[in-house]
């Protein structure tokens, strides 16, 4: 009977809350609705339950099954390198996004656009991580050095990091799923600078800030892709806005809140500017150059 | 008086044209009644046949998929996910599968169709089992012996016919990425991370797969083709029924009501009457026999009076 509430409810309110509800469903190209799911925030996630909780993915499955009168294949994902090769390939008709992912979608010529918030005001900055034992003090003293990235698609942890790194040689350069994995690495002695996520607790006497990066970290959001926005999607987003107490309070969905993309200006030129660039391999040294373009002035203030 | 008898009342009270007719009717619609029952359960036997016949050819054509994957794409791809580049999931029977489904579903006419591999502790979140494939894995579980289940399934958009079958592991390879992070290609664990789709065992059912196919369309398919065969019967039986009345008329009750003309005739001026239908070999020959004889008979009695007031 729990499973079917949220659906009563949103039969209960579309039925009494005075709105007109659509009979037209929205649907991707494949006649379902194929919707992928990161989650609001970068790096946190661990574990496949990290993402969404298994009764949350299967109540917001039953929640856009109801809003969008179609088939949904919901697809939470761990890795943003997953993620990013989804929003590349326009695997996904919709898309709950962090920060860096929102930037990558929106690089992609037109094919995505945002439509909701999601997250919450955080203080959340992109800082380089070191033991506090080591000897490295500056940006200067990491060359030569293993560097710990999340993967590609995550702004505090890939494409800032990376910015912020122009111009140094690393030995080998390692990736992991999220911040408490790089940590751990980190305190294994498996690298000698972490990406990390300012906002994240870390203890002060284990572990020393080399850079933090100034640029303020934007919120996630909804993204849809082109075919539906320009579908009649409103009646949709009017059911997910009138049901926002349905959906997972961890997505952070902010209910007829439409993000603003001028926040995003900055750092979809530096996720330009750093996708341009050849990328590191895991376990392989690595070079970080390439062209900065316009994101150098703007980056200017983060470095 | 029942409405009943008001219809059927005693033979004899009502013209026989409008017996015939209200008899016939009845039977006719009787008939109509119990032939529509009767190709209603037909029908509906022929539309599930039809459901579970298109269920087990997208099922087999999907285990296809998986069987060229296993088989041919595997061997070349698989290794390519053995370092930490990007992992290749191409080489993964499931996901072939699945992207053919997808790709089927393009097409306007498999849009209502899906395949889904679902698993309780699958790598790719997008094949975790919600309740219902729960249910139905924990019963091949608890049941070796069972090889299919299906049946209908309500879903917010509708019902639909599902068929599923189990998915078990059956070969060694398969726990090269399912057993222990530690054996699993590391593009993989980059990919999907290391704590779901491990701890697989040789010879478990871990998952399911599962055919929906739609099963309004081919229910309303039955309704339609009910109506239109009782549509066609209601008309021929109206013209079979016509044409007997016709018949019956011709046959019968044109005849009958000539005899009666002539036999009225006949009982005030008898010579002027013949009554030529006692030539027929039928019982209406065999009635204007009769008033024949009856004719000739009040004949003589109307001359033997007429010639005993003349001697009088």
């Amino acid at each position: 009977m729990r499973r079917w509430l949220p659906l009563l409810a949103v039969l209960v309110t579309t039925a009494c809350g005075g709105q007109q509800s659509s009979d037209v469903s929205l649907c991707g190209s494949a006649g379902r609705l194929r919707v992928g799911l990161v989650g609001a925030a970068e790096g946190r996630a661990q574990s496949a339950a990290g993402v969404l909780p298994d009764q949350d993915q299967f109540r917001l499955r039953e929640l856009l099954m109801v809003a969008s009168r179609c088939e949904v294949q919901l697809e939470p994902v761990l890795s943003p390198e997953q993620a990013r090769l989804r929003l590349r390939s326009g695997d996904w008709d919709l898309a709950f996004l962090p920060p860096g992912l929102t930037a990558v979608a929106l690089e992609q010529s037109g094919r995505y656009g945002l439509v909701r918030q999601l997250g919450r005001r955080s203080n959340a900055k992109s800082q380089l991580l070191v033991r506090a034992d080591s000897s490295l003090k500056t940006r200067a003293d990491l060359r030569g050095r293993r560097l710990g990235l999340l993967p590609r698609g995550s702004l505090t942890g890939f494409y800032l990091p990376l910015f912020n790194l122009h111009g140094l040689r690393f030995s080998e350069v390692h990736y992991a799923l999220s911040y408490a994995d790089l940590r751990t690495m980190l305190d294994e002695g498996k690298v000698d600078v972490i990406a990390w996520d300012g906002s994240l607790p870390a203890d002060k006497a284990r572990y020393r800030v080399v850079h933090e990066d100034s640029h303020l970290i934007p919120l996630g959001a909804l993204a849809l892709s082109q075919s539906l926005l320009q579908s009649d999607h409103q009646p949709f987003l009017r059911q997910l806005d009138q049901n926002v107490t349905q959906l997972p309070p961890s997505l952070g969905y902010a209910s007829g809140v439409i993000p603003e993309p001028y926040a995003l200006k900055e750092l979809r030129g530096i996720v330009a500017a750093v996708e341009g660039w050849t990328l590191p391999q895991a376990g392989q040294p690595y070079t970080v150059y390439g062209a900065k373009g316009d994101a150098e002035t703007a980056a200017g203030g983060g470095r | 008086m029942s409405p009943i008898k008001r219809l059927f009342p005693e033979p004899g009270r009502r013209p026989l044209r409008q017996q015939l007719a209200i008899t016939l009717t009845a039977i006719l619609s009787l008939s109509i009644l119990v032939a529509v029952l009767l190709l209603n359960l037909l029908f509906g036997w022929q539309a599930r046949e039809q459901i579970d016949q298109r269920a087990a050819f997208f099922m087999d054509a999907m285990l296809s998929v998986r069987a060229y994957t296993s088989k041919k794409v595997n061997p070349i791809i698989a290794p390519l996910n053995e370092g930490t580049g990007l992992f290749r999931p191409e080489a993964v029977p499931s996901y072939s599968a699945q992207t053919v489904a997808g790709y089927l579903k393009d097409k306007e006419a498999y849009r209502e169709y899906s395949y889904r591999e679902a698993a309780l502790n699958p790598t790719n979140l997008r094949d975790k089992a919600d309740s219902f494939e729960t249910g139905i894995i924990e019963n091949f579980r608890r049941d070796p012996s069972l090889t299919r289940q299906s049946g209908s399934k309500s879903t917010p958009l509708g019902v639909v016919h599902y068929v599923a079958q189990p998915i078990k592991v059956t070969k060694e390879s398969c726990l090269v990425c399912h057993s222990t992070p530690d054996r699993a290609p590391k593009s993989q664990l980059l990919a999907y991370g290391d704590s779901s789709g491990f701890g697989w065992k040789l010879n478990e059912i871990v998952g399911t797969q599962i055919v929906t196919v739609p099963q309004q369309a081919v229910f309303a398919a039955k309704d339609r083709s009910l109506l239109a065969t009782a549509l066609l019967m209601v008309a021929s039986f109206a013209v079979v029924g016509v044409i007997t009345n016709m018949v019956l008329s011709q046959l019968i009750l044109k005849p009958m009501r000539e005899i009666s003309r002539k036999a009225e005739e006949a009982s005030v001026t008898p010579a002027t009457v013949n009554f030529e239908e006692r030539e027929r070999r039928d019982e209406i020959g065999l009635l204007a026999r009769s008033f024949e004889r009856m004719k000739q008979s009040l004949s003589i009695s109307m001359q033997m009076l007429k010639d005993r007031k003349g001697q009088g």
